[in-house]
Formats: C-alpha cells, sequence, structure tokens
C-alpha cells in the first residue's frame, strides 16, 4: 500500500450501483452516459521530459494529493499492478499498459468514486493520472 | 498488387531474454525508437513493445526492400506509426501497416492501397466483475443493434465472446483511420453473417467501402482486420498516405486484394533479418 500520511482509504472496485440491472437485461443501456474519447495510442509523442516536482512545488491549479493517491489506486487496481509499483501523477495510462479497455473501465470508476461525468472532449486531454486528478477535481467543482 | 498485403504474427510467450539479451535486441532499433519500448512500466509491455517494434522495420524491409538503415518509420500525433520513406513506387499507391499487442500475440497487418487497421483482443474473463457488469461500462460505444445482439447471445460465455468481437473490429476501425479515439463507436455499426462478410454502417450508411475479418489466433486470443478508403483517414494521418484520392476501380482493386491467413513469425527470424542487416555481415546469407 503506499504509505503517505492520511491515506485515503481503500477503494472498493466492487461498489459499483447496481440500478442499470432492475429491468433485466433489455435496458442494460444507459442513457445520458456520453461516450468516452481517450487516446489509446499513449500519445507519447506529446510527452514531455520533466523530472517529477516535490509535491509541495507543484503549481496551485494542480488537484490535491490526496485526488492523485486515489487516481493512482484505482489505475493500479484496474491494471492489476503490484501495490509496490511507482504509480505517480505523472505515470502516463497507456505507460503504465493500459488497452482501451481499460482506459474505459478507469475512467467509469473514477466517474463513480468521484460522482462526476465526463466528457468526451475533456476524456481526450487525460494522458497522466495528474491530467485525471485534475479534471475530477476541475468537475467537482462546477457541481 | 497482392504481395502488399501481409500479416504477421508472433507468439512472445515463449521468448523469455534476460536483461541482457533484451537490451541487446533493443539496441538493433535506431536510438530514437527505443524510448517508444522503455516508456512501458511492466516487463510485458516492454517485450511486446519491441517485438511490435521488430516486425515493423522487419516488414519494410521484407516487402519494399528498403536496406534496414535507411527505413525511416514516424508517428502521427494520436500515435500512429507510418512509413516516412517516398513510397515504394506504383506498385504499392499506398503502402501502409498497423501493429497491435495483447496478451501472447504482436502481430503486424499491411496493404498496398486500402487503410488497414489491426486489433488483437483476448478472450479475458473480468476479474472482479460479472459479465454483465463488466460490459455495462461500454455500451455506450455499441449500437441498439450490436447491443442487442450482444445481450441475447445466450451464456455468458457467449455474451462475452460477442462482445470481445465487437470490441475488436471497432477497435480495428479506429486505428485504421489513425484516430486514436473511440468517438462515436456507436454510430459504427457492423453487420455480419455470422462473422463473415463484415462490412460497417457509419452514420446509418453501407458505404462498402470497408471490409472486416476476425481471425482466431489461438488461446483464446483474435485479431481483426479492417480494410478500408485512405479519405476516411484522421487528418493527420491522411497527411502521412500517398493518396487518398483514387478512382472506383482503382479503389474496388485494392478492397478485394485477397485476404491473407496470418503468418507466425519468430523473434529469432526477425532479430536475423535486422541483425544481418545492422551488421552487415560480408557474405552472410541471410543478406541475399
Amino acid at each position: 500500500m503506499a504509505a503517505t500520511a492520511g491515506a485515503s482509504p481503500l477503494i472498493s472496485m466492487h461498489s459499483r450501483p447496481s440500478h442499470s440491472f432492475q429491468h433485466g437485461l433489455a435496458t442494460l443501456r444507459v442513457s445520458g452516459l456520453k461516450p468516452v474519447s481517450l487516446s489509446f495510442y499513449g500519445r507519447s509523442s506529446l510527452s514531455f521530459r520533466m523530472r517529477p516536482l516535490p509535491v509541495r512545488l507543484q503549481v496551485s491549479c494542480a488537484a490535491k494529493p490526496e485526488t492523485v493517491e486515489k487516481v493512482c489506486n484505482i489505475v493500479k487496481k484496474q491494471l492489476a499492478l503490484p501495490d509496490d509499483s511507482t504509480v505517480t501523477g505523472e505515470s502516463k495510462f497507456a505507460a503504465l499498459g493500459a488497452d482501451s479497455l481499460d482506459t474505459v473501465e478507469i475512467v467509469m470508476g473514477l466517474e463513480e468514486e468521484f460522482g462526476i461525468s465526463v466528457e468526451e472532449e475533456s476524456a481526450q486531454s487525460i494522458a497522466t493520472v495528474q491530467d485525471a486528478a485534475d479534471l475530477i477535481e476541475k468537475l467537482i467543482e462546477k457541481k | 498488387m497482392e504481395k502488399g498485403v501481409r500479416r504477421w504474427v508472433v507468439d512472445v510467450s515463449k521468448w523469455d531474454p534476460s536483461p541482457h539479451d533484451f537490451c541487446s535486441v533493443l539496441s538493433l532499433l535506431p536510438q530514437h525508437q527505443r524510448s517508444f519500448v522503455t516508456r512501458f512500466v511492466r516487463m510485458e509491455d516492454r517485450k511486446r513493445a519491441l517485438v511490435s517494434q521488430l516486425l515493423q522495420y522487419a516488414l519494410v524491409h521484407e516487402v519494399l526492400g528498403i536496406p534496414f538503415d535507411e527505413i525511416t518509420i514516424n508517428r502521427t500525433l494520436e500515435g500512429k506509426p507510418y512509413l516516412g520513406n517516398d513510397n515504394a513506387g506504383l506498385e504499392f499507391p499506398n503502402f501502409n501497416f498497423n501493429v497491435s499487442h495483447h496478451g501472447d500475440y504482436v502481430a503486424i497487418a499491411s496493404e498496398p492501397l486500402c487503410l488497414v487497421g489491426l486489433d488483437i483482443v483476448s478472450y479475458d474473463i473480468p476479474p472482479k466483475e460479472t459479465v454483465l457488469e463488466f460490459i455495462q461500462n461500454f455500451s455506450s460505444y455499441f449500437s441498439s443493434l450490436e447491443w442487442d445482439n450482444i445481450v441475447n447471445a445466450g451464456s455468458c460465455d457467449g455474451i462475452l465472446a460477442e462482445f470481445y468481437r465487437y470490441w475488436c473490429l471497432k477497435e480495428a476501425y479506429v486505428k485504421a483511420i489513425g484516430s486514436g479515439l473511440a468517438y462515436g463507436l456507436d454510430k459504427v455499426e457492423f453487420l455480419h453473417t455470422r462473422w463473415t462478410n463484415i462490412s460497417v454502417k457509419i452514420n446509418g450508411e453501407d458505404t462498402r467501402e470497408w471490409r472486416f475479418w476476425l481471425f482466431e489466433l489461438g488461446k483464446g486470443h483474435w485479431a481483426s482486420i479492417a480494410r478500408g478508403h485512405p479519405r476516411s483517414a484522421t487528418e493527420s494521418y491522411r497527411k502521412t498516405l500517398q493518396g487518398s484520392e483514387f478512382n472506383l476501380e482503382e479503389y474496388h482493386k485494392g478492397l478485394h486484394l485477397p485476404n491473407v491467413d496470418f503468418v507466425s513469425r519468430t523473434i529469432e527470424e526477425l532479430i536475423s533479418v535486422l541483425h544481418g542487416e545492422a551488421y552487415k555481415i560480408p557474405g552472410d546469407e541471410r543478406n541475399t
């Protein structure tokens, strides 16, 4: 487990609402959920070679470390990464081995965990854990 | 033109290189390509990425005869690799290729005129959800018809298999056009007869410009091939093509080229293709 002060509670991947199944298979399609688009090629050509900044030096518009950590946990679970693997804000989903199915599930997991809805256009710009955390906080603020 | 149609696959499960061996194979690649391998955190992903690169160089070398150190492979902004060299003359008016890697397999497909897209999926049972919970995550990517076909496929096994087949085809389409985005895939509807004669309706229109195939690679893995019109490519990918406009006759020639089965290649073969070239061993049989 990541050993940070004030660590967030473990995210359970089993906590999916089952409302969609109340009426049987015919209504499995949940209307209103917009398709999520993400880059499946990892956008490596846009990577910046920055050394990771210590948390306290991050710019003020970046997400809180707790949010970043929650995202890291969701990602680690989805990709079945060992607990001691290094997943940080700079980690790119693609580089962690996320394929198209993983990426959709990660975003769905984030939507559920944070109670938000991610629009296609915004999802397109998510390449790293930090991107996701920043977007999450922006969406939470809007609520 | 048929010679431009290739389908190669490598089973990487049997390749277990020591870190030293891995490094020496990696060093066969041009410097700027190595980061596409090393950016991956997990060794399994690095392995697959390395083989993917080997396949690209070996294919271009074998099919187009370009010497290894003259091959330029670039990537679009979305990350799709393409051949940077000036194309190999009129025999292949639009040579392009696509790679995919998943699970035990890494594969490459090429076409001489049409766009080609390739995707590999493996029949993985979702570890933490029921099949229905799992597929529900992706419901917005399917048309109503496709979704009905999936959920009415009978057993959970059947449902999961239908799901993966449709997903694989959609991915091949997305990758063929080079968009890297799963935008509006509910409007990309696949039609088929027991998974043969696979075609697509885009925004309700069956343009008859695309053909698709599904292959069982083995060990619960499937590969899909998409073949379609170059003008469907996204702008950034279209710029890399030799041509995107063809008259009807030319285009149909390309569209109806025979589709070939996947040919198994070994990593040793690929390495010897490139190794021989890279080191230019004089008198080496492999160079001829």
